[in-house]
């Protein structure tokens, strides 16, 4: 019973986070048509950001907010410099400009700070175990299922409630019918990937409260499975995102347990596998996005 | 073979000149560069093969892959473990399987393994791949990428995991590097200009367009995906050869990145960018490795700059996509016209069918069409007849539900009940491109072309979903761009082309599908009344030329009131009216449509 219900834990621990990075990107991917790989270097910014602050003896709480702010902060500057230039751009040179920053702050990231991982300590009391009754449930996965509750509720409020995410909903639907409206444009699009950037910055902490380092290379692989499971989902969609990153998070935790120990090093094959088998079924994902199409 | 025989002279020509070319640069560095010249030019040859394979998907179809490089380690292991000598094997992989120990094959069987797990391993892929849409799929490749990757490091008995593998033969010398080069600049070139690939870059200007025209756009992104991934294991096979030794970490994404960049800073539209991008990037390549541990310039003294490759990589194709998105030689391919720099004459058109001698009467049949958007009814119980050698107009208010009802005629929309007929066949149960083939042209609203493709290929691609091969589908198309006044224009890119003729190029790619029904979505909007009047004539003149049933629908009265034997009026998602034109301008209902009724405005 115990670990089940911890294995269940992780399974939603890891989904959020997957899921959070899944909608950073279907944020963006909605309005812009931008994939954008450097995605996972806003992760690991944001984890040297909350790296720096903990150095500066900074409190927990400060550290990171900090790490969400940097992030969002980069990614509504990585947009002026690199985007915004490319406005009128097709979306493979939107990907192909994406692909090469990605690059670039990785090296930047190995030179200007370090290859190797650097350790993050964290306050003991979070790696602890709390007790309900019979059963022990670890307090970071926990904790960070609440903040991904947190965060989700954020910003649908944000969607549903402000004038800002009103018009985000309907730039993803159709973005030149919005510019007709009177809404600028380059607002909603900095707003956009301040918004990618602070999730991203959100599930760095997440990340690095169960991994305790941050490396250059950090923010690489969960971005990579979130590009997948923002594809399962449904590209674009942002309720899709969310599905598909708890599909992807739960599917990764159930096989890593089940799986006989010879084949655990496939894990990851049989996952994306899975996924691939899935959109053999659902070639536009889990929950299609709306967009506006005419002839 | 014999099609791609019949493939333009003037395009083997080019692929002959790319080649001979390759191989020039490739011998100037040996003797440039000695030894360390060898190197360098086995390794660009190599790189000028794998960019090539991966220009024959991502090159003609427009979606970048990222999983290419990936399966240039699953050839190069497969082949690794077909050519070393069995003593190296047992000490190297003590465990691997007995059915693949101890083969000591050639190079040449070896790669022929290759190329057929390519095939294999390539349809597995493309099959949900090419289902994706365009987005989606370059995602999708990502997900190969790691799948591959992770089966390499994981499967140890085979490929020693994330260890270095090693032993393997350097067979891949200056000549096979040179022969496999040449083989993928003449593969690639040719099949650019096959009828698959030329489909294929048709999807890339404009997918919708593309299945108008009776392109299966899933079908020629698998074939694409297939051939490519086929060639590029083939290519890692012999670069596995040329390194000797190597682990899963050479085939992810450092490799990826780079054959993506020099793909994208030559020139992706191109073949001869793609060997561009490779050739000049190798230079970059090469100058910066030098300088990767530190260098000094005078008093100044660069520290070592780990990855500075990648760096400059990552700088070139932010310049290159800032700069010039089309790569540095854009849409230039070598050919004829470099040497010369003479006009290439112009197919010669085909003879045009003859007039109808009075063939039996084909009929659209639109029975009873409903389409529902959640609680709104965009179209309600529609019925009528489009008859061929007749032209029949539609018109109806902003929000009459036209644009609704074409895209369920042309298979884009379908019907919440109700059904489109032609002859005893459903389009609406077919997908776009088959009602295309069936017989169903169409034009759209807001013009859809190839651009990045010549009149002549725009024409062609719709000419071939018929049937016709090369040779053929080139007069079908000279005669359509000759019917529509564009013939001395057939070499010229479709972008180029202003507003009117853009018109007129789209007409005529929709004729040489050679279909039994026209649908015309607002031919004259944006025209001057001097254009409409020559598209008018030109329409009369179609339908009296061929057996051919044309459906207009248009806002422009003048237009439509000229040409149409028979009318149909819709409002608010019906159809309110139908007949001849003189009784339809007197229709109460359709006045009161468009005018509004004297009692709903007093009240």
């Amino acid at each position: 019973m115990d670990v089940f219900l911890q294995q269940c834990l992780n399974a939603i621990s890891l989904g959020g986070i997957y899921a959070l990075l899944a909608l950073g990107l279907a944020v963006v991917f909605s309005i812009v048509s931008l994939i954008n790989f450097a995605h996972g270097e806003l992760m690991t910014l944001a984890g040297y950001a909350i790296y720096a602050a903990l150095l500066f003896a900074m409190p927990l709480p400060v550290a990171l907010g900090a790490g969400v702010i940097a992030a969002a902060l980069a990614a509504m500057a990585i947009e002026r410099v690199a985007f915004r230039p490319m406005r009128r751009a097709d979306a493979t040179s939107l990907l192909i400009t994406s692909f090469a920053v990605s690059v670039i702050l990785r090296v930047l990231f190995q030179n200007g700070i370090s290859a190797r991982p650097k350790p993050v300590a964290l306050p003991p009391e979070l790696s602890g175990v709390v007790t309900f009754g019979p059963v022990h449930l670890s307090v970071i996965a926990l904790a960070s299922i609440a903040i991904t509750i947190l965060s989700l509720a954020a910003l649908s409020l944000f969607l549903t409630r402000t004038t800002m995410g009103r018009a985000m909903r309907a730039a993803a639907e159709d973005f030149q019918v919005l510019r007709l409206m009177g809404i600028r444009a380059n607002r909603v699009i900095a707003v956009a990937f301040a918004i990618s950037g602070a999730l991203a910055g959100v599930s760095a902490a997440l990340w690095i409260a169960q991994r305790g380092s941050v490396d250059p290379l950090m923010g690489f692989v969960p971005v990579l499975k979130a590009f997948i499971a923002a594809v399962i989902g449904g590209l674009g969609s942002l309720p899709g995102a969310v599905a598909g990153g708890f599909a992807l998070g739960i599917a990764e935790v159930l096989f890593q347990a089940f799986l006989p120990p010879e084949a655990l090093p496939f894990r990851d094959a049989f996952v994306l596998s899975l996924v691939v088998a899935v959109l053999i079924w659902r070639p536009d994902g889990l929950i299609p996005a709306k967009t506006g199409r005419r002839s | 073979m014999r099609l791609w025989l019949s493939l333009p002279k003037s395009a083997w020509f080019g692929a002959v000149l790319l080649a001979a070319l390759v191989a020039a640069a490739a011998i100037i560095l040996r003797f440039a560069f000695g030894l360390n010249g060898e190197n360098i030019a086995v390794l660009m040859l190599l790189q000028i093969a794998a960019v090539l394979a991966l220009a024959i998907f991502s090159g003609n179809s427009g979606i970048v892959s990222f999983g290419h490089s990936a399966f240039m380690g699953l050839g190069a292991y497969t082949a690794a473990i077909l050519t070393m000598p069995a003593s190296v094997q047992k000490s190297a992989l003590p465990a691997l399987p007995g059915w693949m120990a101890g083969h000591e094959l050639p190079l040449l069987a070896a790669l022929g393994v290759a190329a057929l797990v390519g095939l294999l391993a390539g349809f597995i892929s493309g099959v949900p791949l090419s289902r994706l849409s365009t987005g989606s799929m370059a995602i999708g490749t990502l997900a190969f990428l790691v799948i591959l990757h992770v089966t390499l490091v994981g499967a140890r008995d085979i490929t020693r995991g994330s260890q270095t593998f090693f032993g393997v033969p350097r067979l891949t010398t200056l000549g096979v590097a040179l022969a496999a080069a040449v083989v993928m600049v003449l593969l690639a070139r040719m099949w650019r200009e096959s009828r698959t690939g030329l489909a294929l870059r048709a999807s890339r200007e404009n997918e919708v367009a593309a299945a108008a025209s009776g392109v299966d756009v899933t079908g020629v992104r698998l074939r694409g995906w297939v051939l490519s991934i086929a060639a590029v294991t083939v290519v890692g096979a012999l670069y596995g050869h040329f390194l000797g030794a190597f682990s899963p970490k050479d085939f992810y994404f450092d490799l990826i990145f780079t054959l993506i960049a020099m793909l994208i800073v030559g020139g992706m539209f191109s073949t001869t960018g793609a060997v561009a991008g490779v050739v000049v990037l190798t230079a970059v390549i090469q100058i910066l490795r030098r300088g990767e541990s530190g260098f000094s310039l005078g008093s100044l003294t660069v520290p070592p700059i780990f990855g500075l490759p990648q760096l400059g990589l990552g700088l070139a194709l932010l310049f290159i996509i800032w700069a010039r998105p089309i790569g540095l030689l854009g849409l230039t391919e070598v050919g004829p016209a470099t040497l010369t720099r003479k006009r290439e004459a112009a197919p010669a058109p085909a003879a045009l069918p003859p007039a109808p001698e009075q063939t039996a009467t084909k009929r659209l049949e639109v029975r009873d069409v409903t389409v529902r958007f959640g609680g709104l009814a965009a179209l309600d119980q529609v019925t009528f007849d489009v008859l061929s050698g007749q032209i029949t107009g539609l018109i109806g208010p902003n929000g009459a539900g036209k644009t609704t009802l074409v895209n369920t005629i042309c298979g884009q929309q379908r019907p919440t009940a109700g059904s489109v007929r032609l002859d005893d066949r459903i389009l609406s149960d077919m997908a776009p491109w088959r009602v295309a083939r069936a017989g169903l042209g169409r034009t759209f609203q807001n013009i859809r072309l190839f651009d990045r493709l010549t009149a002549l290929e725009n024409v062609v691609v719709a000419a071939q979903q018929t049937g016709a091969d090369r040779a053929a589908a080139e007069g079908i198309a000279m005669a359509e761009l000759t019917r529509m006044g564009l013939a001395d224009r057939w070499d010229q890119m479709a972008s180029g082309f202003a507003y009117g003729d853009r018109r007129r190029l789209e007409i005529a790619r929709a004729l040489a599908l050679a279909p039994d029904f026209l649908l015309l979505d607002e031919p004259a909007a944006g025209m001057n009344p001097a254009e409409t009047d020559a598209l008018i004539a030109t329409l009369d003149a179609l339908r009296r030329e061929r057996p051919l049933g044309l459906l207009i629908i248009e806002h422009d009265m003048r237009l439509i009131m000229r040409l149409s034997d028979h009318m149909i009026v819709m409002n608010k998602g019906q159809k309110i009216a139908e007949g001849p034109p003189a009784a339809i301008q007197t229709d109460p209902a359709v006045v009161e449509a468009y005018l509004g009724s004297r009692r709903k405005q007093t009240s």
